[in-house]
Order: structure tokens, then C-alpha cells, then sequence
């Protein structure tokens, strides 16, 4: 497990992070979300050991994480970079080696995650002769090809087509499967939300929300409604201001409410004005439990 | 895993990398045809000793064959005489590059005749020609007017010469010997120096360090990089200085003295430690750019360093190897690279002062390198703008 205690760092005025802490388990996939400059690029690279933290800890199963504890880890930084002029297979084969691996081990393990990324043909090309997005299969498969017990990836969907993000996604999944533990940072709420169990938002170096998407949902006090009653253009809300309206679409309406709203009370007013066609009571989506951890004034509003 | 084997993996890639690229190849290939060239070249164009064709018009005054070879002797020179049949052969065998000049004399002597060429006229060989003719026609007055011969011809005897102590083959090669390792020094230190800048400066803006350093640690890969970069330079060493002795032998162009292979071992320990010292600097420098542009900037320092200790060694100890300039400069690490071999190239330097200098430059290797590796840390994952040293060592991960 790896644990994330108390990390502050500052940079002059500028507080980067400021005690943030949480734990990433096994065989779960954390996603690492938070606004730009909130801290998470900094949190990953005091994993990695590239960032001294003022204070605080970075702890893999129990321990403080040292050099060889680090040699487990895989990592994708936010700026990818690789040596543009070494060739692919040489590539990935000597960072494996790097992390421990013995060269033909390495040589291996290059083979099995090249043929997994669909480029063995190119294992002999200079990376930069790659289109960007093979250059990032490369990336991840440097990430993966020591068969770490914790992935670090940020921002692994940034500049990915389709078919890139769900190879990625794919690995991901299997990874964690495998038991690895799994940390990764993306704007991509959605995307976050179908892959992710477990979310850490961090905003301004503050952890402001951490655990399982679902748990989190589920103490949110937002909930969704959507009801749609034919052909009564939503008329049956008109006069109740007590109800916050998201969208009016012809016979369709979205509502905002709470969980200690009156759901019977309002099924009653739907049937009652006519044919009722769908009444779904929803948790709020990933993307708005963001929007409420990472700035509560502006959603309170 | 160990961090001896973490170093040997950043040495080899550097090795493998550079050591396969076009660039060093052809460098390493460039400089031996440069070498084997500048011996092969002269000794084709002015090898072997020169022979003058000297035509002489017949009918010639008896003696005048041994005159010349005589005199051409006296001089050094080889003469090759080859008889013609009248002026107009000679005219042609001038046009036709047979001879060199034409020698025309009367048999009788009574005149100084005269020498001819085809276009230059080439005062060595006028003047050998002329105190052959002029010799040969005053015996002939001599003769007649009834003093001994031998004793005139003793009397034309010209003094010895020579010199206290003479300037030998050996000096010169010395020279030469001390003056090619002050520059190849300079060349190496510059060139694979540099190549450490840049490797530095290119994984900075490839980015690709962080992915390093998530792994290895800063000052292992330093440390990888000048190893690696070195074994390249020690290689181009050896090519050029086998190839240089090589030519030397086969062209046959110096006598080697006995010192050679001290002083070839002097030269290679110097080379490694001046490219330690000079890379671990840039390469730490280097660290604090983050563009080309700014690397060039903060190396213009050491590449100052390097000029001056340079010049120190040409200009201040080339003339007076023993002197107070050649003495302080041995214990000073920036220079000591420059001047203690040229110092042992010379014969100018003690086995002890050889090796204090050796120590004290280790050490210094060992601080610069101390202090190089945390500035690294610090500034490396640094990617906008130019960094203050200050502010990497502050930053460094320890």
C-alpha cells in the first residue's frame, strides 16, 4: 500500500502542497484529480523522490520510500520525454534494466509489451520516428516493462486518440487486476469515472475529497431527477420555486435536488399531470462532486 | 539493484549511442586520414633526398664532373651530371625537364661559361655550380703558374663548424611531442567535455529525465555520463595516438626518443583527468540551462579556464619548463592537466612532483564532483529558464 502522509512543499510564497495526505491500495485504481496547479504533478514527483517535501512522508508498505522501494514503481510524468534518437526496443529494455531487471529479462519482458502495444515492428526504430501517439504507447510500456507494484501515470490520456486512450485504459484495468495498485491524474472526469474506484481530489495542496466514487456519491447530499411527463412541456413545476430546475427540454426536466427530498410527494405532481414516461432519482455525476469538493462557494451558489 | 551497476547501465547506453553515431565515427576516422596524412603527405611530396640534374655542355673542361660532385658534396647536396651534346640539346633537355640547369664551360676555361635554367633560377645550386667553375678555373691558373696544387686545394679548405650543444632530432621531436599533447588535451577536454554539456542539456529538453531520475539517481547519472563519454574520448586517444606512431614509424620521419612510452602513459592519465575535471564542470553547468543557448553561456567560464591554463602551458612552459611559471602551474588542478605532461615530455618534471600534482587534481575532481552532482540534482528537473547555482544546491534531493 502506499501511503501519502502530511506532504507540504513550498516553492518561495508559493504553497504547492500543503499536508496533503492519502493511501493508494493494491489492486485499486485511484484517480488523482484536481484543477491545474493544485498540487498533483508535485505530489507524484515527492513519490518518485525528484521532489524533497518540506514535510511529510511517502511510506510503501509501511516504510518510508527509498531508492530500491522506488525501483518497483513504474512512472509516466506529465512531460513525457524518452531519448528521441535511441532505438524503441534498446529503449524500453534499458530502463527495465535500470529497474532491476537483468538484460535478458529485460529483453523480454521489451518484447511481450511491444508486441502488447501492437509496435514490435518498429523495435528497432529511433523513438522519434514514431508518431506521437505510438511515442506514448513507448512511454507506458517503459512504465510497465518491469512489472511494477505501483503505476504512477499523469495525465496518461493527455494527447491520446480513441484507440490510444482504450489500449490504455485496457492495461490499466489488467494491471490492477493483477494487484498492482494504480495512480492516474486526468482531466477527463468521465473517463476517470468509468475507469477509476477510487478517486483523490486535491485542490490548492489540500486533499478536499478522497475514497470510492460510489461512497462519495453517496454522502453527497446532491442528487439528480430527471422526469418526463408527455405532453405537459413541464408546466407541473411552474410556481414551485422550491425546486432547482438544471434543464427544460420540451416534456423532459432535469432538477437538482437533495437526498431528503419529498421523492413520493413528487411522483404524486408528475402522474398527476399526465402520462409519465421517466422518473429517475440519480447520484450526482464525478464531474460535479468535483466542481463541489474543489470550489464548495461557487457550487453552493 | 546496485548503484555500480546503475552507473555501468547510463555509461554503456552512452557508450552505445555515441559510440555508434555517424558523428563519432566519422570524427574518429577524420582525425587518423588527418594524422597518417600530415606524416604520409610531406614525405610523399618532398621524400627521399633531392637530386639535381646538372646538364653539362660538351665538349667540358677535364675535371669538371668531380668538381661539381665535390663541391655539391661540401654542401650536402646530391648532384646527378648528365653530358649533352651542344647548347641546343641543352636548351631542350631544360625544356623538357631532363636536367635541372645547364652548365656550359669552355674546355679551355677561358671564360666562367655560363648556367642556365628553364625558368627560376635556384641560388643553391647557382652557387655550388659557381664555386665549382670558379675553383676548378683557378687551379687551373694556379697549375700554370707553377705553385703546388695539393697545397693550394688544403688551402681552400673551408673551417669546421658545429655547436656546444647541439640541437638534436630528439629536441625537436620533444618539441613537437609537447606541443601536440598540450593541443590534444585542449581538443579532448573541449570535445568530449562538451558532448557531456550537451548530453545534459538535450535530456533536459527531451525530458526524458525525469523518467531517468525517477530510477537513478542524480549523481549516478553524472557520474554514467562523464564514464561513458570518457571510454569514447580514451578510444579517440588511442586511434590518434596509434596512428600518429604508426605513421611515424612507417614514414620513417623521427627518431623516437626513449621516453615515448612514459610519455604516452603521462599523456593518457592527464587526458582522463583533465576531461574529469573539465566535464564534471560543464556537465553540472549544463544542468542549470535549460536550452543550447544558455548551456554555451554558463560553460563560457571553464571554456576561459581551459584557454588561459592552454596558453599558460604553450607560451609559459614550452620556453623554460623548470621555471617558477611551469612549477606553480603543476599544482594548480585547472592547469596541471596542460602542463605536467608537456613538463614530461621535456624531461622537466620529478616522479614526485608528478604525483602530488596527480593527487591534488584527484581531489579536486572528487570536490568539483561533490559539489557538481548536488548542483545537478537540484537544477536537473528544473526545465524553464536559467537556474542560479544557489538556488539548485538549495534544492537538491539529498
Amino acid at each position: 500500500m502506499l501511503e501519502v502522509v502530511e506532504l507540504t512543499k513550498r516553492y518561495g510564497p508559493v504553497v504547492a502542497l500543503d499536508g496533503a495526505t492519502f493511501t493508494a491500495r493494491p489492486g485499486r485504481i485511484v484517480g488523482f484529480l484536481g484543477p491545474n496547479g493544485a498540487g498533483k504533478t508535485t505530489t507524484m514527483r515527492c513519490i518518485f523522490g525528484l521532489v524533497r517535501p518540506d514535510h511529510g512522508d511517502v511510506r510503501w508498505q509501511g516504510n518510508s520510500v527509498d531508492r530500491e522501494a522506488r525501483l518497483r514503481f513504474g512512472y509516466m510524468p506529465e512531460q513525457r520525454g524518452l531519448y528521441p534518437r535511441m532505438r524503441v526496443a534498446e529503449q524500453v529494455s534499458y530502463f527495465a534494466q535500470q529497474h532491476g531487471l537483468s538484460g535478458a529479462a529485460a529483453d523480454a519482458a521489451t518484447k511481450r509489451w511491444l508486441e502488447r502495444m501492437g509496435l514490435a515492428d518498429r523495435a528497432k526504430s529511433k523513438l522519434e520516428e514514431l508518431s506521437h501517439g505510438n511515442q506514448q504507447r513507448i512511454q507506458l510500456a517503459v512504465a510497465l516493462a518491469h512489472d511494477p507494484e505501483l503505476l504512477v501515470l499523469d495525465e496518461p490520456f493527455s494527447g491520446l486518440d480513441p484507440l490510444g486512450i482504450a489500449t490504455m485504459t485496457e492495461v490499466v484495468r489488467e494491471r490492477a487486476a493483477a494487484g498492482v495498485g494504480v495512480v492516474f491524474s486526468s482531466h477527463q472526469l468521465d473517463l476517470v469515472e468509468d475507469v477509476c474506484e477510487d478517486v483523490v481530489i486535491i485542490a490548492r495542496g489540500r486533499i478536499v475529497a478522497a475514497g470510492a466514487i460510489d461512497e462519495l456519491k453517496a454522502r453527497s447530499g446532491r442528487r439528480h431527477l430527471e422526469v418526463e411527463v408527455v405532453g405537459s412541456n413541464g408546466g407541473w413545476l411552474d410556481g414551485d420555486g422550491s425546486l432547482s430546475v438544471l434543464e427544460r427540454d420540451g416534456d423532459r426536466v432535469k432538477l437538482l435536488v437533495g437526498d431528503d427530498v419529498d421523492l413520493d410527494g413528487l411522483l404524486a405532481r408528475a402522474r398527476a399531470a399526465g402520462e409519465l414516461r421517466t422518473f429517475a432519482y440519480q447520484p450526482p455525476r464525478l464531474s460535479e462532486l468535483f466542481m463541489e469538493a474543489v470550489n464548495p462557494t461557487e457550487v453552493a451558489r | 539493484m546496485s548503484r555500480a551497476r546503475s552507473i555501468w547501465l547510463v555509461a554503456r547506453r552512452e557508450i552505445l549511442e555515441r559510440g555508434r553515431s555517424r558523428g563519432f565515427i566519422l570524427s574518429v576516422l577524420f582525425t587518423t586520414a588527418l594524422v597518417v596524412g600530415s606524416f604520409v603527405v610531406p614525405t610523399l611530396l618532398f621524400g627521399g633526398e633531392q637530386v639535381a640534374k646538372i646538364g653539362i655542355v660538351e665538349p667540358s673542361p677535364p675535371g669538371l664532373d668531380a668538381a661539381l660532385t665535390a663541391t655539391a658534396d661540401r654542401f650536402d647536396l646530391k648532384g646527378e651530371i648528365v653530358p649533352l651534346a651542344d647548347i641546343a640539346a641543352g636548351d631542350a633537355a631544360l625544356t623538357s625537364k631532363g636536367v635541372d640547369a645547364v652548365v656550359h664551360v669552355p674546355a679551355d676555361l677561358s671564360s666562367a661559361g655560363s648556367i642556365r635554367f628553364a625558368k627560376e633560377t635556384d641560388q643553391t645550386t647557382v652557387q655550388v655550380l659557381s664555386a665549382a667553375i670558379v675553383s676548378l678555373r683557378v687551379q687551373h691558373v694556379v697549375a700554370e703558374s707553377g705553385v703546388d696544387p695539393g697545397a693550394f686545394i688544403a688551402a681552400q679548405q673551408i673551417p669546421t663548424v658545429d655547436s656546444l650543444d647541439p640541437q638534436t632530432d630528439l629536441d625537436t621531436t620533444r618539441f613537437l611531442f609537447a606541443n601536440i599533447s598540450a593541443v590534444l588535451i585542449l581538443v579532448g577536454v573541449f570535445s568530449f567535455g562538451f558532448t557531456v554539456l550537451t548530453g545534459v542539456v538535450e535530456e533536459k529538453q527531451s525530458r526524458v529525465v525525469e523518467v531517468v531520475l525517477s530510477t537513478v539517481r542524480a549523481r549516478d547519472l553524472l557520474m554514467g555520463k562523464v564514464l561513458g563519454i570518457g571510454v569514447l574520448g580514451i578510444v579517440q586517444m588511442v586511434v590518434f595516438v596509434v596512428a600518429a606512431l604508426g605513421a611515424a614509424v612507417a614514414t620513417d620521419r623521427f627518431e623516437l626518443p626513449a621516453t615515448t612510452p612514459v610519455a604516452l602513459v603521462t599523456l593518457m592519465i592527464w587526458f582522463v583527468l583533465g576531461y574529469a575535471l573539465y566535464s564534471t564542470a560543464l556537465g553540472f553547468l549544463g544542468a542549470l540551462a535549460s536550452r543550447m543557448e544558455e548551456a554555451s553561456n554558463a560553460s563560457t567560464p571553464v571554456t576561459m579556464i581551459a584557454m588561459a591554463s592552454y596558453f599558460v602551458a604553450i607560451f609559459g612552459v614550452i620556453d623554460d619548463p623548470s621555471g617558477i611559471v611551469a612549477q606553480v602551474a603543476t599544482y594548480v588542478p585547472m592547469s596541471a592537466p596542460f602542463v605536467v605532461p608537456l613538463r614530461a615530455a621535456f624531461d622537466a618534471i620529478s616522479p614526485i612532483e608528478i604525483g602530488i600534482s596527480v593527487v591534488i587534481t584527484v581531489a579536486a575532481i572528487w570536490f568539483l564532483f561533490g559539489i557538481g552532482a548536488r548542483v545537478y540534482a537540484g537544477a536537473v528537473l528544473q526545465t524553464a529558464g536559467r537556474m542560479k547555482i544557489r538556488d539548485a544546491w538549495r534544492s537538491a534531493v539529498r
